[in-house]
């Protein structure tokens, strides 16, 4: 919550000497944070974020208590004034009194109501002090009548209502205060209809007519209108946890509302009906016509903290002297019973805040200042507990592997448009679906991290050849847990072909020490690919499923793999090769192949001819011609021609026989 | 001359053209040229005693041998060091890609807090409420929550922990890691990884990361977490950046702060001095600091609730945005984070 405070005005609550940048600067330090200081009708205003456990500061004289008390700790002499309000016997009072109207209690709702009837309202035009003061808090001004509400409201801290006398009386004349049921309709002041839900708190006249919104907003059928002419100005405060309700129901979020919520001292309507009064009669000319009615059945016991000084010692890491514990919390409205050791603390009835000692070492470390303790890392245990099931350092460097060789990353959104969550293959009743979006893009949460890196490819046509990544989760939605959280490291390519990208793959196997893997064409290919293949790695007795390597529909190349799966085949170092002493014999032969001949199990086939074919590859292809490179190795001697002549005839025969192939040349 | 002096002066010729330092075609007419040091020596052979002449013309013919693969080695390595190269030319680049700097910055901050013994952690980026909230002191309806925008996700609600939400911050990794560690301090975790709140604008992505700092131990004081925070600013801004806490309030930690860093442009003070003595204000930070996020000493009833008795234990939280600390790097001028996930390759090549 922000609050604006004109610098003329804090000083009506406040006696001291220092300037708007002091006080703006100091109070940052050690209370709430002034987030800017402006120049509005030549008055520095500030402007300053209250938290929400602070609601006694969300008003100039809440703002002028706790300037009051941080600006000596910075050597710059501050008082808070007292309060100065006129008293009700030494008001204009009306010669016919006006009844109250009968109010029915229900002190689980609403803890207190007080209010008067002030006959013979004015509608007065707002005098220029108060117009700029409300303008430079950026409200709206309308006249008198109803600006006086809200500037006390902003002064002191507490809401209160102008009801116009006559028409409330008119409906009745009673207040009963109730727990709305489901249905009912009802008006507020600035023509807004609203049919409650049930379990509002809400004012009701005897023939169930809803007549205010307590706390929250008036209703268009009680409130000031241009006849008004008696005004029932009225403060009551209610139950936190039903203004709230109401309030977030029905999104009315008005100043009333958002401190009743945060549990506004009720004590305060005493000085709000005072204040409220006394304007009254000076600026409308009103006149008092009934006592003042006050009902405040329970009031809150002051709860006492036990704050023992070695607590203090444990969250400030060094020793105050009691005494200057005491004089800070003293300084905050608290009495302080010194004990052995101990301080028994009473905070004020305002500060419903503070509730346990941690609380209080709040107050005591900020007015210490947080900029006058040591800074020190600290000498405790360095605990040796890593997670068993993640692996950020692999992960680390599987990025910059792939960033050195020519890869983008890209973080694309976890949550997606319907149509880019179908694209995964799965329906879209199989994923997370966010109940509030921003935007109909971001809906679903996402079940792979293909389908966006596809579409990042869309947006950056220019860019050919171009291969991205994302390492990133998916959400796999379960029946009765938290969703499967499951990590991918996915690629998509354009621009280069199949091979160049299943290359990149095995030089990332490889540099993860993984030497025994295969890619297995799939008969069926997966949603999204026009031909995919299941990337398999063997680790010792295990397999692991890597991931899919494929063509997918959109003519792309694209990559997908589980890091749990990679995590477990990779390995932190390989296993050393003696280098060879004898020579390899490196020879070349092109077979011509039928069309859509799958080469791999050709090369397979080679390889496992004879242990002496250490090596295959591909070196050439033209048309159906495909020249293989052949390497023969023994680590006992160097091979002679006579040696590999019968392997490469065997080769060369299954190749014919089992392939339709047909060597190129003679053996 | 006897044969034993032409061995001599062969002996002689080699060892000259071995310390040679003429170019190719000048040693070739040096040494094998019609009127070369060769055909020179060659014309002895007749003076010698026609016994010898026998021996005498297998060693010339082993000479010439030698010269004239010398000389062929010698000729074919200065043509190629001659073949001239214009070194103005622009290198051709190599195919280099790019981290995304989000990993760049999640990487720097890993490698700091690890080097103080922080362990990186993760924890659910889709967690039940209590883990997100009502663990961290945050009833249902508090008004605390309005301060996180939440995605919640429909359908699935928990007995006990309520509904499934989107983490609003990585803070959900508190009372996870104290059940982790079945509720046994030490902990050093700094937890990172993507979080969502219903927002967008210049600031605000409604998906961006967090890295959460949490130190539970016996002793731990506010001083370790300004020592902390001090560190890491030094670490990552660079020496002489300092913290500084103000206060503020989060459920989960009590006292609770604001943290800043000072602005490395102007050294905290707000104020640029020109060198000719002239002062502006600083255009980079507003008043010397810049806001990057929140801390505090974590909550007694956060402890209680991940089973740790906050009589014996204290400890101290902290949790920002990577993208917000990333981009008050000096000179790094990024003032739209929502291009981080744009994914326009002209804006990610950059990095």
């Amino acid at each position: 919550m922000n609050i604006l405070i004109p610098h003329s005005w804090l000083l009506e609550h406040l006696d001291t000497a220092a300037t708007p940048a002091q006080i703006a600067q100091n109070i940052s330090l050690c209370g709430p944070s002034v987030e800017r200081v402006s120049e509005v009708e030549d008055d520095s205003v500030y402007d300053i974020e209250v938290t929400t456990n602070r609601v006694d500061s969300m008003s100039v004289r809440g703002i002028a208590r706790e300037v009051a008390v941080i600006l000596p700790q910075f050597g710059i002499e501050a008082q808070l004034k007292p309060q100065h309000l006129s008293r009700y016997q030494d008001l204009a009072q009306a010669e016919t009194q006006l009844p109250l109207p009968t109010i029915h209690l229900n002190q689980y709702l609403v803890k207190r109501v007080t209010c008067v009837v002030l006959a013979n309202v004015q509608r007065t035009q707002t005098p220029d002090w108060m117009a700029r003061r409300l303008r430079q808090v950026g409200m709206n001004i309308h006249d008198s009548v109803i600006d006086i509400t809200n500037y006390i409201t902003h002064e002191l801290g507490h809401p209160c209502h102008a009801f116009d006398y006559d028409r409330l009386m008119a409906l009745g004349g009673e207040i009963i205060i109730k727990e709305a049921g489901a249905g009912q309709t009802f008006m507020t002041l600035d023509g807004v209809e609203f049919t409650t839900v049930g379990g509002e708190v809400v004012f009701e006249n005897q023939a169930g007519e809803i007549i205010d919104l307590p706390s929250i907003k008036g209703t268009a059928n009680t409130s000031i209108n241009a006849e008004t002419k008696n005004v029932l100005l009225f403060s009551e405060n209610t139950v936190a946890e039903k203004v709230r309700f109401a309030s977030m129901t029905h999104a009315i979020r008005t100043v009333a509302a958002q401190l009743e919520e945060k549990n506004v001292d009720p004590e305060l309507a005493t000085d709000i009906l005072q204040r409220g009064t006394e304007l009254y009669v000076h600026l409308c000319g009103a006149q008092i016509a009934s006592p003042v009615y006050d009902e405040f059945p329970v009031r809150r016991e002051p709860q006492q903290i036990q704050l023992s000084v070695d607590t203090v010692a444990a969250y400030l890491g060094l020793e105050l002297p009691r005494a200057i514990i005491s004089t800070f919390l003293e300084n905050i409205g608290c009495e302080v019973e010194l004990h052995e050791e101990m301080l028994l603390v009473t905070p004020p009835s305002f500060r419903r805040d503070l509730e346990l000692p941690v609380d209080l070492i709040e107050e005591i470390a900020r007015l210490y200042g947080y900029h006058n303790l040591p800074s020190v890392l600290m000498p405790t245990a360095i605990p040796l507990t890593p997670q068993p099931d993640v692996n950020f350092s692999l992960e680390q460097s599987l990025k910059s592997f792939l960033a050195h060789i020519g890869w983008q990353e890209v973080y694309c959104y976890s949550m997606v448009s319907a149509e880019i969550a179908t694209q995964s293959g799965f329906k879209l009743e199989e994923h997370l679906k966010i109940t509030n979006p921003l935007a109909d893009d971001r809906v679903y949460l996402r079940r792979s991290l293909l389908p966006s890196l596809i579409e990042v490819l869309g947006q950056n046509p220019q860019v050919s050849p171009l291969s991205i990544f994302e390492m990133a989760t998916v959400y796999l939605p379960q029946p009765t847990s938290i969703p499967v959280h499951e990590l991918h490291l996915s690629g998509v390519v354009t621009g280069r072909s199949y091979r160049q990208l299943r290359g990149e793959l095995e030089a990332l196997l490889q540099q993860l020490f993984i030497t025994d893997f295969d890619i297995e064409p799939v008969e069926q290919p997966l949603v999204n690919y026009l031909q995919s293949a299941q990337i398999l790695a063997r680790k010792g007795e295990e397999l692991c499923t890597l991931g899919t390597i494929g063509v997918l529909t959109t003519g792309q190349v694209a990559v997908d793999i589980l890091l749990s799966e990679l995590s477990k085949a990779a390995a932190t170092h390989p296993r050393y090769h003696p280098l060879p002493k004898t020579a390899a014999i490196v020879e070349d032969l092109t077979f011509t192949l039928p069309e859509h001949t799958a080469l791999g199990p050709i090369l397979n086939l080679i390889k496992n001819t004879a242990s002496s074919v250490t090596n295959i590859s591909v070196v050439s292809q033209y048309e159906q011609n495909f020249t293989l490179r052949l390497t023969y190795w023994e680590e006992t001697h160097t091979l002679s021609n006579e040696e590999i002549e019968p392997i490469r005839r065997q080769i060369v025969a299954t190749v014919e026989q089992l392939f339709r192939a047909q060597l190129v040349g003679q053996v | 001359m006897t044969i034993e002096e032409l061995s001599q002066r062969i002996e002689h010729l080699k060892k000259e053209l071995a310390t040679d330092l003429a170019t190719g075609t000048e040693v070739k007419t040096k040494y094998l040229g019609k009127r070369g040091l060769f055909n020179e020596l060659a014309q002895v052979l007749r003076q010698l005693d026609p016994g010898d002449r026998r021996a005498a013309g297998q060693q010339l013919n082993e000479l010439k041998v030698f010269l004239e693969s010398t000389v062929a080695t010698a000729a074919s390595k200065n043509a190629i060091d001659h073949q001239w190269v214009d070194l103005t030319m622009p290198g051709i680049d190599p195919k280099v890609g790019h981290l995304h700097p989000v990993s760049q910055a999640m990487a720097e901050i890993t490698s700091i807090f690890e080097r103080v013994g922080f362990t990186r952690v993760r924890y659910p980026e889709v967690d039940w409420d209590w883990y997100v909230f009502e663990a961290l002191n945050m009833p249902p309806s508090h008004p605390a929550r309005d301060e996180w925008e939440t995605f919640f996700v429909d359908g699935q609600v928990s007995d006990d922990k309520g509904r499934l939400v989107l983490t609003t911050h990585t803070s959900n990794g508190q009372v996870r890691e104290m059940e982790r560690l079945e509720h046994q301090p030490p902990i050093r975790m700094i937890n990172m990884s993507r979080c969502y709140r219903r927002q967008q604008d210049a600031t605000h992505t409604q998906m961006f990361h967090q890295f959460e700092g949490l130190v539970v131990d016996k002793g731990i004081n506010i001083q370790h977490l300004k020592g902390t925070l001090d560190y890491f600013a030094q670490e990552f801004y660079g020496p002489g950046t300092k913290s500084r806490i103000r206060p503020f309030h989060f459920q989960f930690t009590e006292p609770s702060f604001e943290v800043d860093f000072s602005c490395h442009l102007c050294a905290g003070t707000g104020i640029i001095r020109a060198k000719n003595g002239q002062e502006s204000k600083c255009k980079f930070c507003k008043s010397g600091w810049h806001e990057v996020g929140g801390a505090g000493m974590v909550h007694p009833n956060v402890l209680k609730a991940g089973g740790i008795d906050p009589s014996v234990y204290t400890g101290f939280a902290f949790g920002w945005g990577v993208e917000r600390t990333y981009t008050l790097k000096e000179g790094l001028n990024i003032d739209d984070i929502r291009l981080l996930y744009a994914n326009d390759i002209r804006f990610l090549k950059q990095f």
